[in-house]
C-alpha cells in the first residue's frame, strides 16, 4: 500500500508549512488470526527543503481463545531523522490481555522498552486499559494510559470512533493528555475521511491537533491533509504528517515561569560593562512598589514612580553578572516572586523571583 | 573563662556586621555555619545572604539556621561535582542546577565539556528545568552546547525558550526546538548575537 499527498501542516515552534509525502507501508497477517507483522515508512519534504524520514516496524502475536480470554504479545521499533539533525529510535515490548464477546471487549497492557534522542537512551513504562464496541458500521474505542519515560510522565485519555455511510469511512478521535510532567497537556482531536475512488485507490482527506509522541520523538501540530492510497483499502488510519524532527519530552505550558500572580511584571535592562541594572516594574493600581533582593543585601528599596507611566516603577542597581535572587512588595502585602522572573520556591515557605544577569 | 572571651570577641570581630541584623542565638549559629563553610574553602556570601533572606522575609530563627545549613551543604556538593576550582559564582548556579534537579554528575559532565566560567551554563541549566523543561532534556541540550556555545549563545537561546514558553509553546518542545534551530545543528553560527532582535521561529 503506498500513501501520497499534500500536508499543510504547523508544528509547535514552527512557522506553518507546506509539505508533501510519500508512505510505503506492508502488512502480514496470519491465516487464521495467529498474529500480524507491518511496516511503514514516510518521507515528507518541507517547504524549506527539509526532509523526514520514519520508518517504524510492528508485530504481535496472539495466543488462542481461552473462552473470552485472549493473550497478546507485542512489540515495535522505529526510528527517524530529521535533515539529518536529530535522530530518534524506540524500541518497545508489550504484552495484553484481550477480554472480548462478539460485539464488546477491554484489553489491560503493559509496555516496556527505551526511546533515544541522540545518545540519550531512555526507559519506558506504560500502562494501559480500554474498552471497544463494535457496531454493524460503526466502532467506539475509549482508553486511559501511563506512561513513564525518562523523567516525563504523563496519562492519555483517548476515544476515537469509526463510521462508515455510503462507503465512506469516516475516522474521529477526540483526547486529552492529563497528570503530566514534563509532556504537556490539553485537549487534541483529529478527523479523517477515506473516499474510495476504486478498488484499489481512495482520496484521504485529514485534519486535527494531536499531542507530541514522547515514545516516538513526533512533536505536537495541527495540520490538514489530502492524499491518495493506492493498494488494498483497508480500516488503517490516514497518513498523519510526519514530525520535523525527534524531540526530546513534549512539556506542560504554564510551568514556572514568566507568569506570576503578583500583579508586578519585572523588566531588566542591562548596558553592559559597569554600567547600573535598571529595573522597571509594571504594577498598575500600586501606590508603593518594594524591592528586595541579594543585591540589596535584602533591604527593602523603594522604587521611584516612573515619570512617563503612573504604571511603572524605576530603581538601578549595580549587580555583578550570575544568578540572582529578587522579591518585590506592592503596598506593603507579602513579599512576591515578579512576573518577568523564574519564580522557585524559597527556603521559607515563599516564593523568590530568579533571574541571570548575563 | 578569658580564653573563652577572647574568642567570642575574636569571632564578633570577624563577622559581618549585615548579621547583626539576626537576633543573637540566630547570629551564633549562622556564623558558625559561615565559619565552617568558610574553613571548607566554600564562599561565604551566599550563605550570608541567605541568612538575610531569611529576616526581610520574616522567617524563625531554627527556618534560617537550616536554610543555610541546607545551602552549605549543596555548596559542598556543588564544588564536589565541578571541582576545587569553581568560583563562587560556579558554585552558586550548581545549587541552582542541582536543585532544579540536575545530578551532580551533569554538572561534572558540563566541567569536562566546556571551559571556565561554568556560570552561565550552569545558571541556564538551572533556569531551563525551573521554566518546566525536563531536566534530562535540559541536561542534554546544555551539554550539546557546552563545548563551543558563547555564553551569549546560551543566554539567548534561554531566552528563546522563555518567549516560546511565555507564547504558549510546552517547555521542553520548545527547548528542543529552539536546541535544532539554533544550536544542535551548529552551535554558534545560527545563534543570534547579544542585542539583536530574536529570530522568528522558522518553517520546519
Amino acid at each position: 500500500m503506498l500513501d501520497a499527498g499534500i500536508s499543510y501542516v504547523e508544528y509547535d515552534g514552527f512557522l506553518p508549512s507546506g509539505a508533501a509525502s510519500i508512505a510505503p507501508s506492508v502488512r502480514w497477517d496470519h491465516p487464521r488470526g495467529r498474529g500480524f507483522v507491518s511496516a511503514r515508512g514516510t518521507y515528507l519534504r518541507f517547504e524549506s527543503g527539509n526532509r523526514s524520514l520514519d520508518f517504524s516496524a510492528r508485530g504481535s502475536f496472539f495466543v488462542p481463545l481461552a473462552r473470552r480470554w485472549r493473550g497478546e504479545l507485542g512489540g515495535g521499533v522505529g526510528a527517524s531523522d530529521y535533515a539529518s539533525i536529530a535522530r530518534f529510535s524506540h524500541g518497545i515490548v508489550d504484552a495484553r490481555i484481550h477480554l472480548m464477546d462478539q460485539s464488546r471487549g477491554g484489553w489491560l497492557a503493559t509496555s516496556v522498552g527505551r526511546s533515544s534522542f541522540g545518545d540519550g537512551p531512555r526507559p519506558v513504562a506504560v500502562i494501559a486499559m480500554g474498552v471497544w464496541l463494535l457496531g454493524n458500521d460503526a466502532s467506539i474505542f475509549a482508553s486511559i494510559d501511563r506512561s513513564f519515560v525518562g523523567d516525563t510522565a504523563y496519562s492519555d485519555l483517548r476515544s476515537s470512533a469509526r463510521v462508515q455511510r455510503g462507503g465512506i469511512q469516516f475516522d474521529g478521535t477526540l483526547g486529552a493528555r492529563v497528570f503530566s510532567t514534563g509532556a504537556g497537556q490539553g485537549v487534541y482531536g483529529e478527523a479523517s475521511a477515506l473516499v474510495p475512488l476504486g478498488r484499489s485507490t481512495a482520496l484521504i482527506v485529514a485534519a486535527g491537533r494531536y499531542p507530541t509522541d514522547v515514545i516516538t520523538g513526533s512533536i505536537a501540530g495541527r495540520y490538514v491533509s489530502a492524499g491518495f492510497r493506492l493498494g488494498k483499502l483497508g480500516f488503517s488510519r490516514p497518513a498523519r504528517p510526519q514530525q520535523p524532527q525527534a524531540v526530546i519530552p513534549y512539556s506542560s505550558g504554564g510551568a514556572a515561569g514568566s507568569g506570576s500572580p503578583a500583579g508586578a511584571r519585572l523588566e531588566i535592562r542591562t548596558r553592559g560593562g559597569d554600567e547600573p541594572v535598571q529595573f522597571t516594574l509594571y504594577a498598575p493600581g500600586a501606590v508603593a512598589i518594594e524591592i528586595s533582593g541579594d543585591f540589596t543585601d535584602w533591604q527593602p528599596i523603594q522604587l521611584q514612580r516612573s515619570a512617563t507611566s503612573r504604571d511603572a516603577w524605576e530603581g538601578s542597581f549595580r549587580i555583578a553578572r550570575g544568578i540572582h535572587r529578587i522579591n518585590v512588595r506592592r503596598d506593603g502585602g507579602a513579599w512576591m516572586a515578579p512576573a518577568g522572573t523564574t519564580r522557585s520556591a524559597d527556603d521559607f515557605g515563599g516564593e523568590v523571583g530568579v533571574f541571570l544577569l548575563p | 573563662m578569658i580564653l573563652t572571651v577572647l574568642l567570642l570577641m575574636t569571632q564578633v570581630a570577624v563577622q559581618d556586621p549585615r548579621l547583626e541584623r539576626l537576633d543573637p542565638e540566630t547570629r551564633s549559629l549562622v556564623v558558625s555555619v559561615v565559619d565552617s563553610a568558610r574553613a571548607a574553602g566554600l564562599p561565604s556570601e551566599p550563605l550570608i545572604q541567605r541568612a538575610l533572606e531569611g529576616v526581610t522575609k520574616g522567617a524563625q530563627g531554627p527556618r534560617i539556621v537550616a536554610a543555610v545549613r541546607r545551602l552549605a551543604t549543596d555548596l559542598g556538593t556543588a564544588r564536589g561535582a565541578l571541582g576545587s576550582g569553581a568560583t563562587a559564582p560556579e558554585l552558586e548556579a550548581g545549587v541552582a542546577a542541582l536543585r532544579a534537579g540536575a545530578g551532580p554528575q551533569v554538572l561534572t559532565q558540563l566541567r569536562e565539556a566546556r571551559r571556565p566560567p561554568l556560570t552561565m551554563a550552569l545558571a541556564v541549566l538551572a533556569d531551563l528545568v525551573t521554566s518546566g523543561v525536563p531536566v534530562d532534556s535540559a541536561s542534554a541540550i546544555v551539554l550539546a552546547f557546552a563545548p563551543t556555545a558563547r555564553d551569549a549563545d546560551l543566554v539567548e537561546f534561554r531566552r528563546a525558550v522563555e518567549r516560546d514558553i511565555s507564547l504558549g509553546a510546552p517547555p521542553g518542545a520548545a527547548a528542543s526546538v529552539r536546541a535544532l534551530n539554533t544550536g544542535i545543528r551548529s552551535t554558534t553560527d545560527a545563534a543570534v548575537p547579544p542585542g539583536q532582535p530574536p529570530r522568528p521561529p522558522s518553517r520546519p
